[in-house]
């Protein structure tokens, strides 16, 4: 469990420049998309706003401000992207988020817990899937006609997550059909999958979102696979960063890589093994995932303590967001014939959040919906025929967003154009 | 703390309840402790405070009819565009927090070369769409998070005023909700709506408004302001890099920097002279060498382990580095131009040209300013002197000797006399000299840091004559006041009283400095 008072002089040291919810000012874009913080930019009081957070925690840590429902609102109204987190980077060895968990961490010690979130970890609890559907239905979604090389056979273990498992099944099964292309030995681990606990750690449910690490990891490593592959940018970040935080241990510690399913395909592409024959003639923007963009850089365990002018030591590897994966999905796209690729103003690691991360999707709708609007908007703005993303919880909450707005934008996941463009197919 | 209802249900019907909390978590979060110069010290840990309650007025109208209310009912008030420097912060109780970050519309007026803002824009904004138009303004030193009417109201100091002016001489029209509530229009925009004009046809208030330093708050609320933009060169500076090592590249045909070293600070103030004369260059500056340590520095124990290396001291103290910005702004021979002349005015000195980066992260869109603060976690500007450049170095030598017996508690930076620069083509010089210090360091310490820079450093100034533009922003004015003035400190007052007769404008502003000192044990009155 992280500690609170562990960011106690990242709280304090915070000096307001608000790095943290305005675009690089080396790529700002104007007035319009000029903020990457979704909840600032909704809720406009600085308290929605990481530095306010931040005075907030100092607060509650002096003993100035006791828990209250308002406190707890404030905590969880926020999509957890990050955003802030390499924008205080930029400059700063501040850590805006790791203070936001632990926050959030500290919020459900002290029983404030909001009722969706719990509710989502009694679903994961009881079914082992974030949407409290049959387990028995999980591994459904193969397609019957590829063969199954079952549990111990691959080097590489599909790990397909809940959304890609019961609801957008064109992702994983666009991924499973370019593997087979590819000659590819995958494995599945079939019902020992169990949801990732994206959704428990980031809401700081951090004891049930163990228990499902435990499981997955054990179940991992047992299949004898060396590589971890994912099509979702929330098990992407859970299994590379989460569960090692979890455990007290570093990412490269952990026994498995894990790799998702954009880098794994664009490595394909790129060395011929699969062929973007069919022409896919449109113009599309990639909206950047903030688990696979700027929050997915590897976690190093740190312990050491703080010295004079606030060094630490020993020094810490810092997570900026320099090396998340954004140029894979990128140049899938770029080597599909007829396909224009445009970047929205606010891109890597300065995109805008869909809105429906970090429990936001469950207990403030109104936000996450905003947040995807935004980002409709911003898409449509570049005069985009599609967004495409890595990560099924984007394309469900910017498809929910083009449904609202009756955009005529497309949503698409990455692996499905490579799939349209290698197999004729998606799905 | 929160307001009377009837106060809060009178606002609310100005703002709407969307745009009005007393909520404490959320007025804890707009409390003292963050932003700008001199956080943690004196100022912030005695007076700064919580509102009792924020709002986000929506238009002109809206912040009038706040104001209105606020006389109404004696409530004091804080107007806040982007919350950078600390004196946004209440420093009285009951007070009144007015965001504006709502009002941020922005229009550019290309053939006529001004921009009109609203608050709550802050400076990239305009730049990348000045930019975009062949125009462009200057950045603060304090980055593009600035909202460029409170700079404009306030600051507006840049190595690029060597060539735009200051940002006073940039103002044109405006609208101004006076601490009375009356709204004033100033320049053309009191006879039609287009502020073109600053100085007529209206009235032309601005020597009131702005000065030399500015109200902090202390009068009223500019609420749209028409501000002067300079015509740039034509090409687009490609933005590059992944944080955090984004930088706008330079198109080589029209925008160089150099980086020179000279033998002696003599020759480097010399060369500074020569290029003003010559009235080449966009900006001709020299800055602090820890800067160009943190711009190198991959983490904070990165600085340290390069600052306090076997040598660096004498090495430091030896080292004279001027960077000097061209621009072709009219032509690609108008670079060319300068450059053989630059490259003359070196030679001439026993100047070495070194390598440099073609490309900005810190001036043309400031957006490593906060690096400022990575190495201590503790910042206060104790001076900045717009006056002749030899003065600025004068003084900056006075100040880096007086700094060495106050090291510690500051950070030690070996005697570096602090950043100076010319300013508008070489008629004046600006120096700012800059202090460090561990934000963490015992209670003892950080009473040591007050005194330096609330009362050590500006007696320092009146001492040697220097006339420090933080006067009132960071010392105390019935200290500076008569030295000064001598009356200048009375003359604030009346003018204070005048416009804000009941007193209610950011309050104890211009004497908050006084008031810590008045408070505390370990500053000493003695003028
Ligand atoms: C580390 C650091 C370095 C800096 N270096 C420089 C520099 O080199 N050059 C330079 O020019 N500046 C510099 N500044 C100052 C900075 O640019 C100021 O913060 C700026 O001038 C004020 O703008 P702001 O966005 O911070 O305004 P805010 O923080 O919103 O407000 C600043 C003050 O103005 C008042 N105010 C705000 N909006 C209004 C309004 N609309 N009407 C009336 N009063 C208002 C507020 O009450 C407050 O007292 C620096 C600041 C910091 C923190
Ligand atoms: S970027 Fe970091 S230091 Fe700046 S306001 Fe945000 S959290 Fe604070
Ligand atoms: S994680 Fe995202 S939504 Fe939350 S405070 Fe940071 S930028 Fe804003």
């Amino acid at each position: 469990m992280l500690q609170l008072e562990h960011y106690k002089y990242d709280a304090a040291r915070c000096v307001g420049c608000k790095g943290c919810v305005w675009v690089d000012h080396i790529y700002m874009p104007g007035v319009q998309f000029g903020m990457k913080c979704p909840s600032a930019a909704c809720y406009l009081f600085d308290s929605y706003a990481p530095y306010g957070r931040m005075k907030i925690a100092l607060a509650v840590m002096e003993g100035r401000l006791p828990y209250s429902d308002k406190l707890a609102d404030i905590v969880y109204s926020c999509t957890m992207c990050g955003a802030c987190d390499a924008g205080c980077k930029r400059n700063l060895d501040l850590e805006p988020l790791l203070l936001l968990e632990a926050f959030r961490q500290r919020c459900v010690a002290q029983g404030y817990i909001l009722p969706q979130h719990r509710a989502v970890a009694e679903r994961i609890r009881a079914t082992h899937n974030y949407f409290g559907r049959s387990h028995e239905d999980r591994a459904r979604w193969w397609p019957e006609d590829v063969k199954k090389t079952g549990r111990g056979k691959g080097d590489v273990l599909y790990f397909t997550g809940c959304s890609s498992s019961y609801v957008h099944k064109e992702i994983s099964q666009s991924i499973i059909r370019l593997l087979q292309k590819a000659k590819i030995a995958v494995t599945h681990l079939g019902s020992e999958e169990w949801c990732c606990g994206y959704s428990l750690v980031t809401t700081g449910q951090v004891e049930e979102a163990r228990h499902v690490a435990v499981h997955n990891i054990e179940a991992a490593l047992k299949s004898g696979a060396g590589t971890i592959l994912v099509g979702c940018a929330e098990c992407y970040k859970t299994w590379k960063v989460e569960y090692p935080k979890l455990l007290g241990k570093s990412t490269a510690d952990m026994g498995y890589q894990v790799v998702h399913a954009s880098e794994y395909l664009a490595g394909l592409v790129q060395d011929g093994t699969l062929a973007p024959g069919h022409a896919v003639p449109m113009k599309v923007t990639y909206h950047d995932p903030c688990n696979l963009g700027r929050l997915s850089e590897p976690w190093t365990h740190w312990e050491g303590t703080r010295g004079r002018f606030g060094t630490l030591q020993p020094p810490k590897e810092y997570r900026r967001g320099t090396y998340g994966v954004y140029e894979p999905p990128r140049q899938i796209l770029n080597n599909i014939p007829g396909i224009e690729l445009v970047d929205m103003p606010r891109h890597r690691e300065n995109a805008w959040c869909c809105g429906f991360g970090g429990g936001v999707r469950d207990a403030f709708p109104q936000l996450a919906g905003w947040a995807a609007g935004e980002r409709v908007t911003e898409a449509q703005s570049v005069g985009a025929e599609a967004i495409v993303s890595g990560c099924p919880w984007c394309k469900a909450g910017m498809q929910q967003a083009v449904r609202e707005s009756r955009s005529p934008v497309e949503v698409l996941d990455v692996v499905e154009v490579l799939a349209r463009a290698v197999l004729g197919r998606v799905g | 703390m929160s307001l009377a209802p009837e106060v809060y249900d009178a606002l609310e019907a100005v703002v709407g309840s969307r745009y009005i909390t007393q909520d404490p978590v959320d007025c804890e979060a707009y409390s003292g402790s963050r932003g700008g110069h001199g956080k943690d010290l004196g100022m912030e840990r005695v007076l700064c405070q919580p509102p009792a309650a924020v709002v986000l007025p929506g238009s002109t109208r809206e912040v009038q009819d706040v104001v209105r209310i606020c006389n109404r009912y004696q409530i004091p008030f804080v107007p806040v565009s982007s919350y950078w420097v600390t004196h946004c912060a209440p420093r009285v109780p009951e007070a009144l927090l007015i965001d504006l970050k709502r009002l941020n519309s922005l229009e550019i007026d290309d053939r006529h070369m001004f921009a009109v803002v609203g608050p709550g824009v802050i400076y990239s904004q305009l730049l990348e769409e000045a930019m975009r138009r062949g125009l462009y303004t200057t950045t603060p030193g304090g980055g593009s998070q600035a909202s460029v009417v409170a700079n404009h109201l306030t600051c507006g100091f840049s190595p690029l005023n060597y060539r735009t002016g200051f940002a006073e001489r940039r103002i044109l029209g405006l609208e101004w909700v006076a601490p009375d509530g009356e709204l004033v229009r100033m320049g053309s925009l009191a006879m039609q709506d287009d502020p073109f004009w600053g100085e007529g046809i209206g009235p032309d208030l601005r020597g009131v408004l702005r000065g030399y330093i500015g109200w902090y708050g202390g009068m009223g609320i500019v609420t749209r302001m028409a501000v002067k933009l300079i015509p740039f060169q034509p090409e687009r500076l490609v933005p590059s890099g992944i944080s955090p090592e984004t930088a706008l590249e330079f198109p080589a045909n029209r925008i160089r920097w150099f980086n020179i070293t000279f033998p002696t600070r003599e020759d480097l103030v010399e060369a500074m002279y020569s290029i003003a004369r010559n009235e080449i260059g966009a900006a001709v500056t020299k800055v602090p060498v820890f800067w160009r340590y943190i711009a190198r520095a991959k983490s904070k124990e990165h600085f340290w382990e390069m600052w306090e290396a076997p040598g660096k001291e004498e090495e430091i103290k030896n080292s004279h580095i001027l960077r000097v910005l061209l621009v072709g702004y009219t032509s690609e021979k108008h670079l060319e131009y300068e450059i053989r002349v630059l490259e003359d005015i070196v030679k001439d000195l026993g100047g070495q040209f070194r390598p440099t980066k073609q490309s900005d992260e810190s001036w043309l869109k400031n957006a490593d300013s906060v690096g400022m603060w990575w190495m201590t976690g503790g910042y206060a500007s104790i001076e900045y002197t717009i006056d002749t450049l030899d003065c600025g170095v004068r003084g900056g030598e006075y100040l880096a000797e007086l700094k060495t017996q106050c090291t510690p508690p500051l950070m030690p930076d070996y005697g570096d006399p602090g950043w100076f620069q010319m300013g508008e083509l070489g008629h004046v010089g600006y120096l700012e000299f800059l202090t460090y210090f561990d934000p963490e360091d015992s209670e003892d310490n950080i009473h040591k840091v007050d005194e330096w820079y609330y009362v050590t450093g500006p007696k320092k100034d009146i001492e040697i004559g220097l006339y420090n533009g933080f006067t009132l922003q960071e010392s105390p004015v019935y200290l500076s006041g008569p030295a000064y003035g001598p009356n200048f400190h009375l003359w604030m007052d009346r003018l204070k009283g005048a416009y804000d007769p009941r007193r209610i404008s950011n309050p104890p502003w211009p004497a908050d400095v006084d008031e810590v000192i008045e408070k505390v044990d370990w500053l000493e009155r003695d003028w």
